[in-house]
């Protein structure tokens, strides 16, 4: 029941999607983090929630600083071919060292970013 | 016209279904006087079109509109609604009538239900105040004759539906629908079922047979012997890998909906303006696409090569030497398929730019890897750089589901790692996604070792040397494996469920396995029964009938099994094919997706 209960919680910020006040879905899904955290069987459930808010905390600073509306609510690939396409290398970097990214994805994301771009240069570089 | 299969050649009186259907549509009709608009459920007008010809509609002083949420422009007085028991359908109808008495209108307005009227509807009706206002009824349409030898009860999903929300409802319809054959055939002698939803449909449809009976003693011999029921979820592995039959292919790239394809003009050569999209109707009325429907795209290609030469060596004899009267007539004759001809010519073309691509003969090569379930590590280092790639969700998922089901889960370390993998990918709100799969019991963690080889083995479901263009297994309509549930069909028809019951057993889902009687505790059951099983040796070369039920859906590969096994000689029976609806690897994966927004 307590499952059921943060799953609606995690749903929930979905439906309202597309309101300019990211900061209450933010807690939403902390909530339903705690939530899932009760449970043994859902340290990974937990564990994703976790790293979704963190992205939408990033996600929301990039936004920001690049002031473009283009980051939230895409996946963590997602941003960081975006940060590549833009030439924002060091806010790619930052968001693979935060979650950990493995070498190979962020290989194949940095070249189909850089071939979406056609910065042959920096492809041949690497 | 041509979208409407013809029905002659079928085994069991498909027509007669079809004309019955038909009245009953009519008869509603009738019973409403003058002109009036009818608006119809977009999901239903496929199965509509199946049944009847909206000139027939016309003829009885129908306007015809599809339901959508704006308001419908008519000057009929008289507004008659068919639809699915659907709760947003119903709040499309309540704003209709809310716009229409906000402007003045007054209208007579008309509810059918199909299949029929639920409670819940009518309460939703109520509660917008409106309910007085309808006058309520149910066009009882539970079966759909797709084609000569395949029956759909138009249902969809009901595989998510009942797994992940446990709603069974459709369950009885399905019964519902057997029920109704029966009542025109002749209640069916034996009942096998395997998995827990057709043991279900199984029990449904005996108590119906116990609260109203199908008086059989009138009826003569039962039409149909045996009737076996199988879940989708017996067998996920074989609606995941590719459909290698021309059918089959042309539904996983174009999609077939209602017996025809929609693609653009241009592919078929027409010399319309760009992007123009038509329809293609492909079902046996078109001879030449029954020839080659269900024969492996490998054959197909060569068989479309040989009638065009032989065309050609036809027609330059017809230039070059005299022809008698009658030598012209065969070759116009022959001329008359010609539109058939260009038709699949430039439809085989077409999908041959897609099977032609490296990506879809190393997928064909991963799914034979899946199968063979020798090389587990190789599979999962292929997903795991598709998911790095970010390819299509749906593809993944369905290499993903193949792998997990073959090997009875993943290793929990795997487990969590590409669905940690696939959330970065694709997004944390496919966490939905993941749980529903998991519920479904399609990916997920390893608890137990695999019994897939044991059971691959025993079925000879892997066939080495298949041969496609002679083919003498079931296994060349996936080039090398034989489809589980068509290899469990085969064992049921030859001997019944006993001799297998330990495979079965490895299978998810109770099997059972019943016998019945027309009327029960009337003394000349037994006598019927003995009569049904003379039948199945009938003199007048008829043999006896199977309906294969497929609860949760049926890939057109499989049908293609089906035909093949049905055309083989000393076949003691003929099978026609019941299913909720026509699936595929993709429209299958594509239920679990969940979307917001």
């Amino acid at each position: 029941l307590l499952w059921k209960e943060s799953w609606e919680l995690g749903k929930n910020p979905m439906a309202s999607k597309g309101s300019p006040l990211h900061g209450p879905r933010i807690k939403l899904i902390e909530k339903a983090q705690s939530l899932f955290s009760e449970t043994k069987e859902h340290i990974f459930e937990s564990k994703a929630a976790e790293e979704h808010a963190k992205l939408l905390r990033i996600q929301h600073e990039l936004e920001v600083s690049t002031k473009q509306a283009i980051f939230v609510d895409s996946s963590i690939s997602d941003t960081i071919r975006t940060c590549i396409v833009l030439g924002n290398h060091r806010a790619a970097m930052k968001v693979k060292t935060e979650f950990k990214v493995s070498e190979k994805r962020w290989y194949w994301l940095k070249v189909f970013a850089l071939a979406t771009i056609r910065d042959w240069d920096a492809l041949e570089k690497f | 016209m041509a979208q409407i299969p013809n029905l002659d050649n079928s085994p069991l009186n498909l027509k007669s279904l079809r004309e019955l259907s038909q009245r009953e549509l009519v008869n509603i009709l009738k019973n409403i006087r003058g002109k009036k608009c009818l608006v119809i459920d977009p999901k239903l007008s496929g199965s509509l079109s199946l049944i009847i010809q909206t000139s027939i509609l016309r003829e009885h002083g129908v306007e015809l509109r599809h339901l959508s949420a704006d308001p419908i422009q008519t000057d009929c007085t008289k507004v008659v609604y068919l639809v699915r028991s659907r709760f947003n359908l119903m709040r499309c109808i309540c704003s209709h009538v809310h716009n229409d008495t906000s402007k003045g209108l007054e209208r007579e307005y008309y509810i059918y239900f199909v299949p029929r009227r639920e409670v819940v509807c009518e309460k939703v009706l109520e509660e917008e105040k409106v309910h007085h206002l309808m006058t309520i009824g149910e066009f009882p349409l539970y079966i759909v004759p797709l084609d000569e030898d395949i029956l759909s009860f138009e249902l969809d999903f009901t595989n998510k539906d009942c797994q992940v929300d446990g709603d069974t409802s459709s369950l009885w319809h399905i019964a519902k629908a057997i029920h109704k054959l029966e009542s025109s055939f002749g209640v069916i002698p034996h009942v096998r079922a395997k998995g827990k939803a057709s043991v279900r449909v199984a029990d449904i449809l005996s108590h119906m047979q116990t609260e109203e009976p199908v008086n059989s003693s009138d009826m003569g011999v039962p039409e149909i012997n045996t009737v076996i029921l199988l879940d989708r979820e017996v067998d996920m592995v074989t609606p995941m890998c590719s459909q290698l039959t021309y059918e089959g292919l042309l539904d996983e790239f174009l999609h077939i909906n209602n017996g025809s394809v929609e693609l653009d003009a241009s592919i078929m050569g027409a010399q319309q303006q760009e992007g123009k999209k038509m329809k293609v109707p492909l079902n046996s009325s078109d001879k030449l696409f029954k020839e080659i429907r269900d024969l492996n795209f490998e054959v197909v290609v060569q068989v479309l090569r040989q009638k065009a030469t032989s065309m050609k060596q036809d027609y330059t004899e017809m230039t070059t030497t005299n022809q008698t009267v009658s030598e012209l007539k065969d070759f116009v004759k022959k001329l008359n398929s010609l539109p058939e001809m260009t038709r699949h010519i430039n439809l085989a073309q077409h999908l041959s730019t897609f099977t032609s691509k490296p990506s879809f003969l190393a997928r064909l090569d991963m799914e034979h890897t899946i199968v063979e379930a020798q090389s587990y590590d190789i599979c999962f280092e292929h997903i795991e750089e598709l998911i790095h790639k970010q390819e299509p969700l749906v593809s993944v998922l369905r290499l993903l589901i193949l792998l997990s089901v073959t090997s009875s889960g993943l290793p929990k370390k795997h487990f969590d790692y590409l669905r940690r993998e696939l959330l970065h990918s694709y997004g944390f709100e496919h966490m939905a996604t993941l749980n529903n799969l998991e519920k479904a019991g399609l990916l997920k963690k390893q608890e137990t070792k695999s019994n897939w080889l044991t059971v691959k083995r025993a079925l000879q479901l892997v066939v080495e040397d298949t041969d496609t263009a002679n083919p003498n297994d079931i296994s060349y309509v996936f080039s090398g494996y034989a489809p589980l549930s068509i290899r469990l069909v085969q064992h049921a028809v030859r001997s019944g469920w006993r001799p297998m019951e330990e495979i079965l057993k490895m299978l998810p889902g109770p099997h059972s396995e019943t016998k019945r009687t027309g009327v029960l505790s009337s003394p000349s059951s037994d006598t019927l029964y003995r009569a049904s099983e003379a039948a199945d040796r009938l003199a007048d070369g008829r043999r006896a009938l199977v309906l294969v039920v497929f609860i949760g859906g049926v890939t057109f590969a499989e049908i293609s099994a089906l035909r093949y096994l049905s055309a083989q000689e000393g076949m003691a029976y003929d099978l026609i094919i019941g299913t909720t609806n026509i699936v595929n690897g993709n429209t299958l994966a594509e239920a679990y997706v969940e979307r917001f927004g």
